[in-house]
């Protein structure tokens, strides 16, 4: 199981509890979240119907910038850009069209990209942010939680704030309280205020 | 009178055309012929004295002959929807381990099936779901949940079941009510591929699971046999209509235990079927119903029993 800091399945029904405990396991693993949250609470019971997660994120990766994956040289007539790794590659693009416009932007080949020198300084280019990789955080958490959850739990509530998040479903209406009556004594287990 | 019995044989591309052959000399029966790259899987009925020979023929080409034992039937695999949560793992994985063992499966993802109050099951479902030989139903994870909706997802299903889910076995055979024709328990919903010996165990106790069910079914047609053995009217569909061979269906004729889908539409053709002769005068009409099927615009024939029909060819 993932190496989070809390991990705890809580359900009546044992076999289900232990499902869910190696579904949990095996979403977050597929969608990599597991390096992203520190501390998972998860209460499913099917007599209610209700599923709540409850967790608290590590902190958040920071913003991708040009140097992180990209060598700048500058040199007298272009400044040329040697990428190193190409998952940031069309972000980059869209940026440097944006800013200095398609046509002073070429690339001769796919790790190469050059710009005319004098339209931007060195250290400029290698401070531009690229991405922003929490934006699609918290839907990817979201997104895990509803992938976890039972199918048939339609009705949902979702939050996700900060370091802290929940998600609470059910196959019927939610009570309006149910974020007090039943999340904050989760958030309370593992040592956190909601 | 010889008995078929269904096995089968994996080999190379090079020369399979004599094991077909040979199988057809046998009078034995082809029901499915798979070619994938190098590879050939023929899924037949042959004689059972006789198994011993196409090994000895085979042997040199490399072949080898198994015994299937779910051979010329087909299985719908049930699941309670097409959503992320039930596929691909459970589902498909049971798909392709029936297929394995000589299953035609089709995998049927329901509308509304999820849940344990909203569970749901319309006509189309029901109507295509009776049209095969079994259902496996591929239940999740909560005692509570397969007790409600099961009773919902088999709703006027008149073919075999078998259930599965992560409660064990016992359990399963005391939450459904009426009990089913078989269980197979600490499946429930997974979300990774069955790889762990525990895992494919599970999928080998499945087959034991269907094969039974379809033994018991197997008994009661000894006892009044059908008019015509399916695959031998499958032999007589693909010799007299020549448009099947041109379908690029993987099985264009599927083969069922009592009957046979025939993938061609049912307007154009069901009259043509019809009027197929098998035998000395005697009609496909005479010895079966040829009905449209719920599935696309097929065509279903079922045939009838030597009792109702007093031929027997």
């Amino acid at each position: 199981m993932p190496p989070l800091n809390y991990f705890v399945v809580e359900s009546p029904d044992p076999v289900g509890r232990e499902a869910y405990e190696r579904i949990t396991g095996d979403v977050l693993q597929d969608l990599d979240l597991i390096k992203v949250i520190d501390r998972l609470h998860i209460y499913v019971d099917p007599k209610v119907p209700i599923f709540i997660a409850a967790g608290v994120l590590r902190h958040m990766p920071r913003s991708i910038r040009v140097g992180d994956f990209a060598n700048v040289n500058p040199g007298e007539k272009l400044i040329v850009l040697d990428i190193g790794d190409e998952t940031y590659l069309a972000p980059l693009l869209r940026e440097l069209w944006a800013h200095y416009g398609k046509e002073n932007v070429d690339q001769p080949d796919r790790f190469t990209i050059v710009l005319p020198a004098g339209v931007v300084g060195e250290e400029e280019l290698e401070q531009m942010v690229v991405a922003d990789p929490s934006e699609t955080l918290h839907k990817d958490i979201i997104y895990a939680l509803q992938y976890i959850a039972p199918e048939g739990f339609k009705v949902r509530r979702q939050y996700i704030k900060d370091e802290k998040f929940y998600y609470v479903a059910s196959e019927d209406t939610l009570p309006g309280d149910i974020v007090e009556t039943m999340v904050v004594p989760i958030f309370a287990k593992m040592g956190v205020t909601l | 009178m010889t008995t078929l019995v269904p096995v089968t044989y994996k080999g190379g591309v090079y020369r399979h055309d004599e094991i077909m052959d040979l199988i057809d000399d046998l009078g034995g029966y082809i029901v499915q012929k798979h070619v994938m790259a190098q590879d050939v899987v023929l899924q037949s009925f042959v004689p059972r004295d006789d198994i011993d020979l196409i090994r000895t023929v085979a042997k040199p080409l490399a072949g080898d002959v198994i015994e299937a034992p779910l051979v010329g039937t087909e299985i719908a695999v049930v699941s309670p929807s097409l959503e992320i949560h039930h596929l691909p793992h459970t589902a498909c994985d049971i798909a392709e381990y029936l297929r394995r063992s000589g299953a035609k499966t089709n995998m049927i993802g329901l509308a509304r099936g999820f849940g344990k109050r909203i569970a749901n099951l319309n006509d189309e479902e029901r109507d295509v779901i009776n049209e095969h030989d079994l259902a496996v139903y591929v239940l999740g994870n909560f005692e509570e949940c397969i007790e409600h909706k099961f009773p919902a997802l088999r709703r006027g299903i008149q073919v075999p079941i078998v259930v599965t889910g992560a409660p064990d076995r016992e359990t399963l055979a005391r939450i459904v009510d009426p009990p089913v024709e078989g269980y197979v328990g600490g499946v429930g919903r997974i979300m990774h591929r069955f790889k762990r010996p525990e895992e494919l165990a599970k999928l080998d106790e499945l087959v034991d699971e269907v094969s039974r069910a379809l033994d018991a079914r197997r008994d009661a047609l000894a006892r009044d046999p059908l008019s015509v053995f399916p695959p031998r009217l499958m032999a007589i569909v693909e010799e007299q209509i020549p448009e099947v061979t041109m379908l690029t269906h993987p099985t264009p004729v599927t083969a069922q235990m009592e009957g046979l889908r025939v993938k061609l539409p049912y307007d154009l053709y069901a009259d043509d079927v019809r009027s197929l002769d098998v035998t000395g005068g005697v009609t496909v009409g005479d010895i079966a119903d040829v009905l449209p099927s719920r599935m696309r615009n097929y065509i279903l024939i079922r045939i009838k029993p030597f009792s109702e029909t007093r031929i027997l060819v």
